[in-house]
């Protein structure tokens, strides 16, 4: 793997975190990408969001 | 509704407090609010009548879910003959990374940037809020905005949800990541946007 990521790269690996551990190519592509892309680090925050609201959805009602 | 024993009173209302949540689930899998409905009522029936050998090992709402799981799949398996399997086929072809195109340019960044959302945590605590992701999760074609449901909002294991999909992993990975893009575009339209202002 490449150390530089795009964007579409990056939020796979994003989303596959929730999935599976990520290896430390992975880790260290993706944080060197987040650290210059707001973009993805606010797809990040949504992702945790997504991933919160979701288990309130189950227990609400 | 025959007469209960008082005991027997409050476990059936404790069984019904569930019902909402039991709704959803089945909306989530069936798609259709009369079908749903319908499986519920078998299953809370069912429940009912066998509540004598339910030995507390699990939550009522987990015993109540495996009841109405059983329900589900019979209806499915009804209606699995009209849809085949077509609903899959796209999802197996998305590995081709071909739908990734709307979203993001040839250069890999995102065709629109995804915003800072402005106080996501207060979102959970309105009802519109809860409307506005409803209405997104209906959005995702049915059988990613079941595996979505499945995965984020059971918490079932990604094995568990491949065997009962029939699909493989990396399938079920590209399906998950493709409905958390769906949706989180969804809302940053129908909801967040909204308060942010004009894009």
């Amino acid at each position: 793997m490449s150390d530089s990521v795009n964007c579409r790269e990056a939020s796979r690996i994003l989303s596959m975190a929730y999935e599976r551990r990520l290896t430390a190519a992975e880790l260290e592509s993706l944080q060197s990408h987040l650290d210059q892309c707001f973009m993805c680090r606010n797809f990040d925050s949504q992702l945790k969001f997504l991933h919160q609201a979701s288990e309130e959805f189950r227990t609400q009602g | 509704m025959p007469s209960h024993a008082p005991t027997q009173d409050s476990r059936f209302s404790e069984i019904e407090s569930h019902r909402p949540y039991l709704v959803r689930y089945a909306l989530a899998q069936l798609r259709d609010r009369q079908q749903a409905e319908e499986a519920v009522q078998e299953a809370l029936l069912a429940a009912l009548e066998s509540v004598g050998t339910f030995a507390g090992k699990s939550s009522l709402r987990t015993w109540l879910t495996s009841i109405l799981r059983f329900k589900v799949i019979d209806l499915q398996r009804r209606s699995m003959a009209e849809r085949s399997h077509v609903e899959y086929d796209e999802a197996a072809t998305s590995e081709d990374d071909a739908w990734q195109d709307e979203i993001f340019d040839a250069t890999g960044h995102w065709r629109e940037a995804p915003q800072a959302w402005s106080n996501p945590e207060g979102a959970l605590e309105q009802r519109r809020f809860w409307e506005a992701f409803e209405r997104c999760l209906g959005r995702l074609p049915q059988a990613r905005s079941r595996v979505f449901f499945k995965r984020e909002v059971l918490g079932e294991d990604t094995e568990a949800i491949c065997k009962d999909e029939g699909i493989t992993a990396s399938n079920c990975w590209v399906i998950l990541h493709r409905s958390r893009l769906a949706l989180r575009a969804c809302l940053e339209k129908s909801w967040f946007g909204r308060q942010s202002g004009e894009r």
